[in-house]
């Protein structure tokens, strides 16, 4: 039994938007250069911010393709869900204090450091393959020296932890 | 039993086989793998269930992926074909980066087979599932509070994209988002919830909700969801129904943690450990007919 090769249209769920076409064309290269895959299609209407040009991504591949386009000071305007009525990315933050530790938690994703050390000593939650791999970068470490987790993950998960991991920052 | 799932172990690659545990490091395919993270948590606690009712160990096809999604394509290309070979009565899908082609591939691959596995998704698998319109493929999905939003939002297909609505933390809205993903189709046949309160419901109706013990400490460690995973994967493999499964499950990972005394910081291989000496009280009491009509008779 093997898959069979056959061509699918490409429809992950996520767009980059574009104010000029020749920004696009240029991301279309930088992304699908680094493995991604991307395909160039015309933005819906009421998505529309600049150019009739965007880039249809796997939404949940956000914060790696992000992260590529500023690296290479590739311009865009920003990155959307296709599907107009879904919710913007989630931005509340809850907090639970367990005495001496202290837990975030944005989405799917929890960090918990200790209050007097202020050093992570959990993360929990999510399901995409970056967070087992963020947990071993950033438990045991302080929060003023762990790595900020956009700038290691590459999915929505690794943006969520992120949102709890400033959140954390600040208390 | 087959478990997929990626390693946070960049340079893994594809590895299947039987596997076993020496020391601290899973080994399977002549390779070894940490089993503190995600899918090592998941098949450690599967495999300290096999292990303690002596049946055979899972199989297992697992391979590095940091979030490139690298690993999630070598494990979703090999998986027809392995499935085909070894014919699992329990199939599990865990950690790997949701791409909904993937999954489109694999039910339609697995439909076809004269004995469909046993389906079990969490994690990226779940979600994959979910967002492709696949979940009623599925026998049991584990999602946590924020993930049971996830599924109960149609347009959602990530849980960072869920609803605001939908986010609110409030455990007593889990029963009503659970009808809401069985109507749209976003549900697996049993969900089992797993939080501070767990709720298992079958075709979108709450059959039984397990509250204790009540360790709160459980839920900033790290793989405490992944531990469940495992060991309702398991005692499905032992030949439990689903139901019991997903109760008894639930029962362990709660008496585990309070058996592990467990602050913030521990880790969920201290969980583990404690699966043995849980079973080893408990088997007999959770197995008898009083436990599920006490706990299906609310």
């Amino acid at each position: 039994m093997k898959f069979r090769k056959e061509k699918e249209e490409f429809n992950e769920g996520g767009i980059v938007l574009f104010k000029e076409v020749s920004h696009a064309i240029r991301g279309e290269k930088v992304v699908r250069g680094k493995g991604y895959e991307v395909k160039l299609v015309a933005p819906p209407p009421e998505l529309r911010m600049g150019c009739d040009l965007a880039l249809e991504i796997n939404l949940v591949e956000q914060a790696g393709i992000e992260r590529l386009l500023k690296n290479t000071k590739t311009p865009y305007v920003k990155v959307v869900p296709v599907k107009k009525e879904t919710s913007e990315l989630l931005e509340i933050v809850l907090i639970t204090d367990f005495g001496e530790w202290i837990m975030a938690k944005a989405g799917n994703m929890k960090l918990t450091f200790a209050k007097e050390s202020r050093r992570i000593v959990n993360i929990s939650g999510g399901g995409c393959p970056d967070i087992p791999y963020l947990h071993a970068q950033l438990v045991g470490k302080t929060l003023a020296e762990a790595p900020r987790p956009r700038e290691l993950g590459y999915t929505l998960c690794a943006m969520m932890l992120d949102r709890a991991f400033v959140r954390c920052l600040n208390i | 039993m087959l478990i997929a799932g990626t390693l946070p172990e960049g340079k893994m690659p594809l590895t299947i086989g039987e596997v076993s545990l020496t020391d601290t490091l899973l080994a399977a395919g002549g390779r070894t793998f940490g089993c503190t993270q995600g899918t090592g948590t998941m098949i450690t606690a599967a495999l300290t269930v096999t292990g303690y009712f002596g049946l055979k160990p899972p199989h297992v096809i697992v391979a590095g992926d940091m979030g490139d999604g690298k690993g999630t394509k070598e494990i979703y290309q090999h998986l027809p074909e392995l499935i085909d070979k070894i014919k699992p009565r329990v199939l599990v899908l865990h950690y790997c980066l949701p791409v909904m082609a993937f999954l489109k591939r694999l039910c339609t691959s697995v439909r076809n087979l004269p004995d469909k596995p046993f389906m079990i998704a969490d994690a990226g698998a779940m979600y994959a599932a979910k967002a492709a319109g696949l979940a009623s493929d599925f026998d049991i999905f584990t999602p946590d509070p924020s993930e049971m939003a996830f599924l109960a939002d149609p347009l959602a297909t990530h849980p960072a994209y869920v609803s605001k609505h939908l986010f609110s933390g409030n455990i007593e809205e889990v029963p009503a988002q659970i009808a809401a993903a069985f109507m749209n189709k976003a549900a697996a046949k049993l969900l089992l919830v797993k939080g501070k309160i767990d709720h298992i419901a079958v075709s979108g109706k709450v059959l039984a909700i397990i509250n204790s013990p009540d360790i709160p400490h459980l839920e900033p460690i790290g793989g405490t969801g992944d531990t469940i995973t495992g060991l309702v994967s398991a005692l499905i493999y032992a030949g439990l129904d689903p139901a019991h499964a997903a109760i008894i499950a639930a029962k362990t990972n709660r008496t585990a943690g309070l058996f592990a005394l467990p602050t913030p910081a521990t880790t969920a291989v201290q969980i583990i450990e404690q699966f043995p000496l849980v079973l080893g009280q408990y088997w007999q009491e959770w197995t008898s007919n009083q436990l599920i009509a006490t706990l299906t008779a609310r």
